[in-house]
């Protein structure tokens, strides 16, 4: 068996973002970068399957600058086999640009899966998996929360408003994976040491062509902060006029 | 030469060579398996240590009953055992007696001192056989330790006191004109064998000395067989021991993540420990000390210190003997081991499979310990079962990625955010708004230096409760007007919740990073609220080439309270205060005064009280070694233990030096549904605080 799993470098989401000057980009500066939680769930499905099975190939492709190296080495400190930077200044919000570069480099590959997370943390736009799929022209499941494989088949489960949803496909297929199928694991030492001497290699990213980009960025409005009104049955009806005058919620 | 003369030489000389064999083998598995160790620095502290801890006892007698019984046996046997060369090398030539080469008043001195502490001696093995046999102490059951073996023990060291004396006495009887008032006890006894013919008296006088020479033999041969190794190896185990120095104190071994070649990190099994954990092995004597102390224990966790010891030398004397070749039909018993094997696989290739991580020792137990080395504390042979118990951490993590779900976040956070918990970097010093505390960056722009670097740990960053610690000790501060600055973003986790979870490589990454700012700004002085901060930066930083002077506020108050420097209002309302001691504070840097006495300055009417388990038998709060960020689900929680300890002594406040006891005992005081306020050291001083002028 032979998977690809592609993943995306993002900046961590528990510090506070800044508008970048230009306007459309956040400022990098002060930000610490990882492995898209999606993508670091997708490396795990393919390295659970590589530990039923030792014979598997897991391949890390991820699109970005010389910085993905590090993500890239963590994924194999995890238990991956080698890794592709495809290498870009930037990477560009247009998911197809990438989307063709990532499908350049895949096809052909012989792999039988090839695993994307359902979105990046930072862009969110979920669409490069499918886009991915779409190019290669592969079967593609989006979003799913289990998985197993049983010779030439595969199949999925998928949470939807108010259900589950189970499919069935046949291999090769692109899968998009979502929160809920495992926990990603911890690299040990042990792992770290090993990746420093995987495989890495870096070729120029052939992106397609950049139609759609970004004009404008802006951060959420900042809520007000809480008020007291007071203690006790005695604040009650200041707390009733609020709530219809300005909250006008009653 | 008498047919019993050349007996006696070939009983000897089998003895002895049987002895010399397995004490050998001893050594040779120990050396043969272990990791090569540094265990012959600094000569002096390790002779301070053997005659202190050894000859004086002193750990020993920290147990108020057990311990005087002890070294009661300790000391005989020291004593005795000038006698009992006397009565072998008199086997060997008869007639030999130190009479012939001592002066009159010392030969004297030492028949006497022999006949005293036989009586010692044998009166402290029958208390002793009384509360193994009848009292049964807590502490003497569990991890299947070997009851019979210490009976068996103590039983022989009753039949050579009883031979000896009754040795004395035959002679009496049988030639009264060698009688002396300086063997009183054989004396009597003679009087009362008076009656008997010189036949019998000749028979009796014979028998006691082949019982006794013979006894002796058999003990000395016994011993590699038995727990009461110890008493050959405990001296030496003191000597080589770093539990109460040479070396900085309860400092976790340093690693060398870049060796080269270096493929094993930790251990998961004997062979990956250090010799000195093999000798400490041997030196067990299983006696509960440190189990009766252990916080996981006593709350009903799995974890048993002294079973770490017993499982390191069972899984040693299963592995040894194959691994070194020695095949021979009497090899076959494991010496010191005894029965209770928890794996002990018949066949050579399982027991060549097993391990001590896992086939002994769970990981259950493994993350059950706080790091509070109370154990180590409390060891009379100063044995060092934390240093086993955070080599196999290493292990489960460094190499095997194996540990309780809940701390993989912590361990991801402190990569990203350099703090344990997600919180923003950018956040670390929003405690001080409005404080007007300069960050060092600030302070240097502007071309000034600190007399200190306050260093305020992630408690004191971001939790809420801590938070205003670091803002009262920062109101200490300011009001003895020390010029200080903080490091602010800047400041990263010291990395000791990541190196006592068994995360050397994090560890040493969030160690180098704060080194590298440290140094970058020429820091010197550093005063921290945090005790874990302060062992970690003081002790174990220099191991990374970081050196610097750090200071615990509680010292650090009790300096600025002698150089006047602090002006209190010498107010106060008649409190009744507990304090509870922190682990790293006190066991590990024996700071147990200053957090009292600094109290009491500031707050002259106060009254302390302290739980019955304080200062170096304090019980730790249960948030050491990386427990803060585990899951507590068997057994009693500790921190509630501690807590009730706390408020049975009926103190209106209970006070702490620590932010992580304060989150423990805090939880504690909300468990109890008790209102008692509990506070930091510096927190009482705040309040305290006079007017500045
Ligand atoms: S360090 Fe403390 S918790 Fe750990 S084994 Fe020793 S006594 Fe128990
Ligand atoms: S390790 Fe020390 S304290 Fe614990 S049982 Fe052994 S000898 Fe006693």
């Amino acid at each position: 068996m032979k998977i690809a799993v592609c993943i995306k470098r993002v900046p961590d989401m528990d510090v506070r973002f800044k508008i970048a000057p230009i306007g459309n980009a956040v400022d990098e500066a002060g930000l610490k970068f990882d492995i898209n939680d999606f993508d670091s769930w997708a490396v795990e499905a393919a390295l659970q399957i590589k530990d039923k099975d030792s014979a598997t190939e897991v391949v890390i492709v991820s699109l970005g600058s010389d910085s993905v190296q590090e993500t890239i080495r963590k994924a194999l400190a995890m238990g991956a086999d080698r890794g592709v930077e495809l290498k870009v200044a930037r990477i560009p919000f247009d998911g197809l640009a990438i989307a063709h570069a990532l499908a350049a480099e895949l096809k052909g590959g012989g792999f039988d899966l090839i695993l994307f997370g359902k979105q990046s943390a930072d862009s969110s736009n979920g669409a490069v998996g499918a886009m991915v799929g779409e190019l290669l022209g592969l079967p593609v499941v989006t979003a799913i929360s289990k998985l197993e494989l049983a010779g030439a088949t595969g199949s999925a489960k998928r949470e939807i408003e108010g259900g589950q949803e189970f499919v069935e496909f046949p291999l090769p297929a692109v899968l998009t994976i979502d929160q809920g199928l495992n926990t990603a694991r911890y690299p040990a030492l042990k792992g770290i040491m090993a990746a420093k001497k995987k495989p890495l290699d870096v070729r120029p990213a052939q992106l397609g062509e950049q139609s759609v980009s970004v004009t404008k960025m802006e951060l959420p409005p900042e809520r007000p902060a809480g008020r007291i009104i007071g203690e006790g049955a005695s604040a009650v009806p200041e707390l009733v006029g609020l709530l219809q005058t300005e909250a006008k919620v009653l | 030469m008498t047919v019993g003369h050349g007996i006696f030489i070939l009983i000897v000389v089998l003895s002895l060579s049987f002895f010399s064999y397995n004490a050998q083998r001893l050594v040779r598995y120990m050396m043969s398996i272990g990791q090569p160790e540094n265990r012959t620095d600094h000569p002096l502290t390790r002779i301070k240590n053997l005659f202190i801890i050894g000859l004086a006892q002193k750990k020993i007698l920290r147990d108020a009953v057990a311990g005087p019984l002890h070294a009661s046996v300790f000391w005989g046997f020291v004593v005795l055992t000038i006698g009992t060369a006397e009565i072998i090398v008199q086997g060997l030539f008869p007639g030999f007696t130190y009479a012939a080469i001592l002066p009159v008043p010392l030969y004297e001195f030492y028949i006497l001192s022999q006949e005293l502490f036989a009586v010692l001696v044998l009166a402290a093995v029958a208390v002793l056989l009384y509360r193994r046999i009848v009292v049964k102490p807590k502490r003497l059951q569990g991890d299947k330790v070997h009851s019979g073996d210490a009976i068996l023990i103590l039983s022989m060291i009753g039949a050579l006191m009883v031979s000896l004396i009754t040795l004395g006495a035959f002679g009496f009887a049988l030639h009264p004109d060698s009688s002396t008032i300086f063997q009183p006890v054989s004396l009597a006894l003679s009087h009362v064998f008076g009656g008997l013919s010189a036949g019998t008296l000749e028979a009796g006088r014979e028998t006691s000395w082949w019982f006794h020479a013979l006894l002796i033999l058999v003990f000395l041969n016994y011993l590699p067989y038995s727990k009461h190794l110890h008493v050959l190896t405990s001296l030496p185990n003191t000597y080589l021991a770093n539990t109460s120095g040479p070396g900085v104190k309860g400092a976790m071994s340093y690693m060398d993540l870049e060796a080269e070649g270096a493929e094993q990190f930790g251990a998961s099994d004997v062979t990956q420990l250090g010799w000195k954990s093999l000798l400490d092995s041997y030196s067990c004597t299983e006696c509960g000390r440190c189990t009766a102390v252990c916080p996981a224990n006593i709350t009903g966790k799995l974890l048993s210190p002294r079973k770490i010891m017993i499982n390191t030398r069972q899984r040693l004397m299963e592995l040894a003997p194959l691994a070194t070749g020695d095949f021979g039909e009497f090899e076959h018993h494991t010496l010191v081991a005894g029965e209770g094997g928890d794996a002990g696989d018949a066949s050579a290739s399982a027991a060549l499979g097993n391990t001590l991580l896992d086939n002994y020792i769970t990981e259950e137990e493994l993350w059950a310990c706080t790091s509070c080395r109370a154990c180590v504390e409390e060891c009379p042979v100063s044995i060092d079962q934390l240093d086993i118990i955070n080599e196999l951490r290493r292990d489960l993590v460094l190499m095997e990625s194996r540990f309780p779900p809940e701390i993989q976040p912590a361990f991801e956070s402190l990569e990203k955010n350099g703090s344990p918990w997600a919180f923003d970097p950018g956040d670390r010093a929003k405690w001080a708004e409005g404080m007007d505390i300069p960050t060092m960056a600030e302070m240097v722009e502007r071309g000034e230096r600190p007399e200190v670097l306050f260093w305020v740990g992630c408690m004191g960053s971001f939790d809420d409760r801590a938070k205003k610690i670091a803002v009262a000790f920062a109101r200490v501060l300011q009001a003895a007007k020390v010029k200080f600055a903080i490091l602010g973003q800047e400041e990263k986790c010291n990395g000791d919740p990541a190196r006592r979870m068994g995360n050397e490589y994090l560890y040493q990454m969030l160690a180098r990073d704060n080194i590298e700012t440290l140094d970058r700004y020429g820091v010197e002085t550093i005063v921290t609220n945090c005790p874990h901060c302060f062992h970690q930066i003081g002790n174990e930083y220099p191991q990374l080439g970081g050196n610097y002077e750090v200071i615990h506020h509680s010292t650090y108050i009790e300096k600025l309270m002698d150089e006047n420097r602090l002006p209190l209002n010498g107010e106060g309302k008649a409190l009744t205060v507990a304090y509870h001691d922190s682990c790293y504070l006190g066991r590990y840097n024996g700071i147990y005064e200053a957090p009292r006495e600094t109290m009491k300055r500031a707050l002259p009417m106060m009254t302390l009280v302290e739980p019955p388990r304080n200062r170096s038998k304090g019980l730790c709060c249960g948030a050491g070694g990386g427990r803060m960020w585990m899951e507590e689900t068997v057994g009693k929680r500790i921190n509630v233990e501690r807590t009730e300890e706390l408020l049975a002594t009926g103190a209106d406040v209970l006070a702490v030096a620590c932010p992580f006891c304060m989150t423990m005992i805090g939880d504690g005081v909300k468990a109890q549904g008790s209102s008692v306020p509990v506070l930091d050291i510096s927190e009482v001083i705040a309040q305290q605080l006079g007017n500045q002028s």
